[in-house]
C-alpha cells in the first residue's frame, strides 16, 4: 500500500497494462487458444513466509515450534509474490533460517511420531550410510521439490555420516542431514528456471511445474501424488496439468492457496498491525484485526468453495461470517457461542459485502479516525488496478479541523475538493471514500458525526451511489474490476512484474472470467493452465 | 525533561526504564558492574589484539577501543522554526531550540548540523528524503521504495564490521522494517521484540570476558553444513541472470557471517573492561490504550545496542525509533504522527510535542552509550551516532533543512557542543563523507547523480 497520498496534483489515473483497453467493446467469445506470448524470464523466488511455515507442516507435522519472526516478506506492486522474485534475504534472515533449520531437525528427531514417518530403516551401525541415504533422498525429494542429484545426496549423506561420528549417535548425525536439506538454498528459494532435463523448448519442466502448482493452488509444497506425476512426465502436458489441478482445486488445501491469493491482495497480513487509539475506539482490541481478517477470508472461501460463486459476489452479498467479538461490533446477535459461525446481515444494516468488513474498514484509516482518502486509494489501486500518482513535494497538505462550520469529513476536505491543485488527485479518490463515512475508522455504524448528520452519497467513475452498499454494487459493476481481479491473479502465480504481462493474455484471461461468472475456482484453474504459468524463457 | 518523562512513566509498569532513569540500574547488574570496573581502571589498559583489524582502519582511540558508528532515526522530521539552534558556535555562543531542548543533558556531546539539503529529485514524498539522506540518492522508482546502493551504515559497516561478531545489528522500537540497505531490493529488516534481539545477542552463544570459548563439537559440524549450502549457492549462481546472482550474493554473505560467527564462538572472548552479559528484558511491552510504551522500548533495546558495542559483537548499528510515514500513536499525541503532520492546523503543537518526545528518546540512548565507560572516556565518545530523519517538515515533505545531529566524537574526530549552519544548501552528502572519514575510511566520493559530492564537511571536524 502506497503511504497515505494528501495532495495530487495534475492527476490522472494511470490505466496499467492491457486492463480497460476493452471497456468499450461488446462482448465477444475468447478465441480457443490464447495469444502467443514472450516467454517470460525466469526469476528465483524466495518462499515466503506462509509457504514456508506449510512446507514444514507437511513435511513434519503441525505443532512444531519455529522461530517467532523469519525475514519478513516485502510487497512489490501490492504482492508479497512480486516481492518474493525481486528483493534479496538480509543476514540477519539467512541467520534465522540457519537457527530454525536446526531446530526444526532437533524437534523431528526428538518425537518419535515425526521421526519415524522419515526413518523408516533401522540403523545398522552408528554411521549407516545406506540407512542415512534412505532418509535423506525420500525427504529431499519433498523439501526440494525434486529428486536430489547423486552428488547432492552424496554431500547431505556424508555430513549425516560426520556428524554420527562425531557425536556418536545415528539420529544425532541425520539431524545435521536434515538441518542441510532445510538450510539449502534448494529448500528455501523455487528454484524454476526452465533448465530441467526433459522440459520442453521454453517451458517449465515436470517437478517444476509441479512446484508452481503447489506454491500457487495450495500455498505449500507438492504432496506425493504431484511429484508422481511430476515424475510420470504428467505436468507437461495439457491434460496432465488439467487433471492435477482439478483434483488440486477439490482438495482441502486449495483453502490455503485461495487464503494466500486474498490475503496478500487485500493487505489482511496487516490486521496483526493495527494502529487504533482503543480510548477513542472502544470497542478495539488486540483481537480484532485477526478476527476481522477471518471473517473476510471465510466469507471467500464460502463464495469459491461451497458455492463456486462470481467474485464480485464479494462485494454484494449480505451473507458474512462473524464470532462474538465481530458481532458485537457490528451490533448483530452473536451466531454462534465459539469460534466463527456464518450469518446473513440485516437488509437496513447498512452493511454489505467487503466493503462493510471490519478487515477492510479499520486498514484503509487511521489511528483516531476515517481517512477517506486511504479507502479511496484501495478501491482505486487494489481492487481496479488504477495507479494514483504520488503527490507533489512542498504543497500544503493542512485540511481544516473540527468547527462547528465543518463538523463531517466532507465538510473538512472540501477544501481538497475544490483547490485546483488539490482536487485533480483527490477527486479520485475522496468522493468513493466519502461513501463509507458511516463506519468509523474500525468498522462501526453511525449515522452523524460531531453531532451532524453523516451524507455517504457520491459517484464512482459516473456511477452515482446513495451509501457505501450503493458503492458496493457500482464497484462490482465497474468495467475494471474484472480485469484487475485477473491481473492480480496472474502476478500472484507468476510472481512477475505488471509490465511483464501480456496485455493480449491479460485480455483473453479476462473474457473468459466474465464469461464464466468471474467464479474465482475458474480463474485460478485458468490462470494454472495460462502459458504465463507454463512457459519460460532464458535467463537474462 | 525528567519530570515529563516520570508522568509518561506513570502509563504502565516499566521496569527496566524507570530503573535506567533513577540511575538504580542501567540493565542493574550489568552497567553497575561497568561502573565499578570502569572506575577501577585508572592505568593504561594492554591493547586487545581483537581491536586491531588487518587494514589498520577501524583502530582506535589511542590504538585500544575501536570506533563505532551508529544511526538513529526517527520519522517524519521536526518543524524548522522550533527546531534551528540559536546562534552558531561553540559552547555558550548557541542555545539549543526548543526542540532540541531535551539533549541538554549531552549537549556537549553534539554537533547539530542544520540546513544541509537533499539534492534529490523529491517525487516520492518521505522516500525520496530517506534515500538521500542515507543513501546519497534517488529512491528508487515501485511504491514500496528501494535504493540505488547501500545505506551509510552498511558503507561503513563493510569497512569496521568485518571481523566483528555482527557486521551490524538494525533494532527498532515499533517496526519491523528500519532503513538499513545493502542496494536495490536489499534491505536488512530491524528487529524489534527486545527478547529475540537479547536472545541473538546474549543467548546461549554470547561468551562474557573471562569465561571460556565454547567447545562443542556441534559448532564445527554447523560449519561443515554451512559449506555445502554455499557449495550449492554457487552452483545454482551458475544458472541464474545477473539479478538472481546478486540477490543470491546477499544469502552468501548471510552464510559467511554464520560462519564466522561460529569460528569466534571458538575463541576466549577479548577482555573488554565495561562487557558482561546484559540483564534479560523482564516486562512485556505491551501497548497502552492502543499505543506503543515507546520509552520502555526505545530504552531496552539501546541498553541491549549498548552493551552489544562494549562487548564487541558489533561495530555499527541502526536504531530506528519509527518509519517514515509512521502514524504510531506516541504519549499524549491526540492522532497518529504522520495524519498530524498533514491534518493537524496552525503551528501544529501536536507535531511539536512529538517531536520533542522523539529527541527525549534520542537523550535517552545517547546516555545508555555515555554511561558505558570505556578507558578514561565513554562508549558514546568512541562513537560517531548520526541522528536524523527523511524530511525536515513533514506537512509539506520539504527535503531542504534535513534534520542531522552527530552525537559523540569517534575519539576527537568531530568537534562537540557545537552548532555549524550552511546557508548555502549544502548537500547532505558531505555529513556521509565526513562519517566515514571519522571510521578511518578513506573517501574520494560518495553518492549518485546530483547528490555526489567529493569532500567532508570540514567544518566540524576537530
Amino acid at each position: 500500500m502506497s503511504p497515505l497520498l494528501p495532495i495530487l496534483l495534475a492527476c490522472q489515473p494511470e490505466p496499467g497494462a492491457g486492463t480497460g483497453q476493452r471497456e468499450n467493446a461488446s462482448p465477444v467469445e475468447r478465441a480457443t487458444a490464447p495469444p502467443d506470448i514472450d516467454a517470460p524470464t525466469p526469476a528465483l523466488k524466495r518462499l515466503t513466509t506462509p509457504q514456508y511455515v506449510n512446507a514444514l507442516r507437511d513435511l513434519f507435522g503441525s505443532g512444531l515450534v519455529l522461530p517467532a519472526s523469519l525475514e519478513p516478506d516485502q510487497r512489490v506492486e501490492g504482492l508479497f509474490s512480486v516481492g518474493a522474485a525481486r528483493t534479496s534475504i538480509s543476514s540477519y534472515g539467512v541467520e534465522k533460517y540457519e537457527s530454525a533449520a536446526f531446530s526444526v531437525a532437533g524437534q523431528v528427531m526428538e518425537d518419535e511420531h515425526r521421526r519415524t514417518r522419515w526413518v523408516t530403516c533401522a540403523p545398522s551401525a552408528i554411521v549407516d550410510d545406506a540407512c542415512a541415504a534412505e532418509v535423506l533422498s525420500g525427504l529431499g525429494e519433498h523439501a526440494w521439490r525434486r529428486p536430489l542429484t547423486t552428488a547432492e545426496l552424496d554431500t547431505v549423506v556424508s555430513l549425516a555420516d560426520e556428524a554420527a561420528a562425531e557425536l556418536g549417535d545415528f539420529h544425532a548425525g541425520l539431524e545435521f542431514g536434515i538441518a542441510a536439506l532445510l538450510t539449502s538454498p534448494h529448500f528455501l528459494y523455487r528454484v524454476e528456471l526452465g533448465d530441467e532435463a526433459g522440459a520442453p523448448p521454453n517451458a517449465h519442466g515436470n517437478f517444476e511445474m509441479a512446484s508452481r502448482l503447489s506454491f500457487f493452488l495450495w500455498n505449500t509444497i507438492p504432496d506425493g501424488e504431484l511429484l508422481e506425476a511430476a515424475a510420470a512426465g504428467e505436468l507437461t502436458t495439457d491434460a496432465g496439468i488439467a487433471s492435477q489441478v482439478d483434483r488440486m482445486l477439490a482438495d482441502d488445501r486449495a483453502r490455503d492457496g485461495v487464503r494466500g491469493l486474498y490475503t496478500e491482495m487485500l493487505h489482511l497480513d496487516e490486521l496483526d498491525e493495527l494502529n487504533k487509539d482503543t480510548v477513542v475506539f472502544t470497542y478495539m482490541r488486540d483481537t480484532l484485526g485477526p478476527a476481522a481478517r477471518e471473517e473476510t477470508l471465510l466469507g471467500i472461501e464460502a463464495l469459491a468453495f461451497d458455492d463456486d460463486a462470481s467474485y464480485l459476489e464479494l462485494f454484494e452479498t449480505r451473507r458474512t461470517f462473524l464470532n462474538r467479538e465481530l458481532a458485537a461490533l457490528y451490533d448483530v446477535p452473536a451466531p454462534v457461542q465459539d469460534g466463527f459461525g456464518e450469518t446473513w446481515l440485516p437488509e437496513d444494516g447498512g452493511r454489505t459485502g467487503l466493503f462493510g468488513h471490519a478487515s477492510f474498514l479499520a486498514l484503509n484509516a487511521h489511528a483516531v479516525s476515517t481517512s477517506v482518502t486511504l479507502r479511496g486509494i484501495f478501491i482505486r489501486e487494489v481492487l481496479l488496478c488504477q495507479d494514483i500518482p504520488e503527490p507533489p513535494a512542498n504543497a500544503d497538505t493542512s485540511i481544516p479541523e473540527v468547527d462547528a462550520s465543518s463538523p463531517t469529513m466532507r465538510d473538512r476536505i472540501a477544501v481538497h475538493l475544490e483547490v485546483e491543485e488539490c482536487a485533480s488527485c483527490h477527486r479520485l479518490t475522496d468522493p468513493i471514500g466519502l461513501g463509507f463515512e458511516n463506519f468509523d475508522g474500525i468498522g462501526r455504524w453511525r449515522l452523524t458525526e460531531n453531532g451532524a448528520p453523516i451524507d455517504p452519497s457520491g459517484e464512482l467513475d459516473g456511477v452515482s451511489f446513495a451509501d457505501g452498499e450503493d458503492l458496493g454494487h457500482a464497484v462490482a459493476q465497474h468495467p475494471r474490476a474484472p480485469a484487475c481481479m485477473t491481473r492480480t491473479a496472474l502476478q500472484y502465480a507468476t510472481g512477475g512484474l505488471v509490465d511483464h504481462i501480456d496485455a493480449d493474455l491479460l485480455d483473453w484471461h479476462t473474457l473468459g472470467f466474465e464469461s464464466e461468472g468471474h467464479r474465482i475456482l475458474w480463474l485460478l484453474r485458468d490462470v494454472a493452465l495460462s502459458p504465463a504459468f507454463r512457459q519460460v524463457g532464458e535467463v537474462e | 525533561m525528567m519530570a515529563d518523562w516520570t508522568r509518561r512513566f506513570r502509563t504502565g509498569p516499566i521496569p527496566l526504564a524507570r530503573n535506567w532513569r533513577s540511575g538504580s540500574a542501567l540493565s542493574r547488574r550489568s552497567v553497575l558492574r561497568g561502573f565499578v570496573r570502569g572506575a577501577a581502571v585508572s592505568v593504561a589498559l594492554p591493547p586487545l589484539e581483537a581491536m586491531f583489524n588487518t587494514s589498520g582502519t577501524a583502530y582506535a582511540c589511542d590504538g585500544i577501543l575501536p570506533k563505532r558508528f551508529g544511526v538513529w532515526f526517527w520519522g517524519n522530521g521536526m518543524r524548522p522554526e522550533r527546531w534551528i539552534p540559536t546562534g552558531e558556535g561553540h559552547g555558550d555562543e548557541w542555545t539549543l531550540s526548543e526542540q532540541l531542548a531535551p539533549l541538554a543533558p549531552i549537549k556537549h556531546k553534539l554537533a547539530v548540523v542544520t540546513g544541509l539539503a537533499c539534492k534529490v529529485p523529491n517525487v516520492s514524498p518521505h522516500d525520496s528524503g530517506a534515500a538521500c539522506l542515507l543513501t546519497a540518492g534517488p529512491a528508487l522508482s515501485g511504491s514500496e521504495g528501494s535504493r540505488v546502493g547501500p545505506s551509510i551504515d552498511q558503507v561503513i559497516a563493510d569497512s569496521i564490521g568485518a571481523t566483528s561478531i555482527y557486521k551490524s545489528v538494525q533494532t527498532s522500537a515499533t517496526s519491523a522494517n528500519g532503513q538499513s540497505w545493502n542496494g536495490p531490493g536489499s534491505r536488512n529488516a530491524a528487529e524489534r521484540d527486545p527478547y529475540a534481539l537479547y536472545a541473538r545477542l546474549f543467548g546461549e552463544t554470547f561468551i562474557e570476558p573471562g569465561e571460556d570459548a565454547v567447545v562443542d563439537p556441534r559448532l564445527g559440524l554447523r560449519r561443515s553444513v554451512l559449506d555445502a549450502v554455499m557449495v550449492d549457492i554457487q552452483g545454482l549462481q551458475s544458472r541464474l541472470g545477473s539479478a538472481d546472482q546478486r540477490r543470491l550474493e546477499q544469502h552468501l554473505d548471510g552464510v559467511r557471517e554464520i560462519e564466522q560467527r561460529l569460528a569466534i564462538l571458538q575463541e576466549n572472548p577479548p577482555n573488554l573492561e565495561s562487557c558482561v552479559r546484559a540483564d534479560a528484558p523482564t516486562a512485556d511491552f505491551a501497548d497502552v490504550d492502543g499505543r506503543p510504551v515507546l520509552y520502555e522500548r526505545n530504552a531496552v533495546m539501546s541498553q541491549l545496542l549498548a552493551m552489544s558495542l562494549a562487548c564487541d559483537q558489533t561495530r555499527v548499528f541502526g536504531h530506528y525509533l519509527t518509519d517514515p510515514v509512521s502514524d504510531v500513536l506516541f504519549p499524549d499525541a491526540p492522532a497518529g504522527h504522520h495524519d498530524l503532520t498533514h491534518n493537524e492546523g496552525g503551528s501544529q503543537p501536536a507535531v511539536h510535542a512529538i517531536t520533542t518526545q522523539c529527541m527525549e528518546m534520542f537523550a535517552q540512548t545517547l546516555e545508555i552509550l555515555d554511561s558505558i565507560p570505556e578507558g578514561e572516556s565513554s562508549l558514546l565518545d568512541n562513537c560517531a551516532v548520526l541522528g536524523c530523519s527523511e524530511v525536515s517538515l513533514a506537512q509539506t515533505h520539504n527535503i531542504e533543512e534535513m534534520p542531522t545531529i552527530i552525537a559523540g566524537s569517534a575519539c576527537g574526530f568531530f568537534q562537540q557542543d557545537v552548532h555549524f549552519r550552511s546557508t548555502a544548501q549544502v548537500s547532505t552528502t558531505r555529513l556521509l563523507i565526513s562519517l566515514q572519514q571519522a571510521m578511518g575510511m578513506s573517501v574520494s566520493s560518495f553518492g549518485h547523480d546530483d547528490a555526489a559530492e567529493t569532500r567532508g564537511l570540514a567544518e566540524i571536524h576537530a
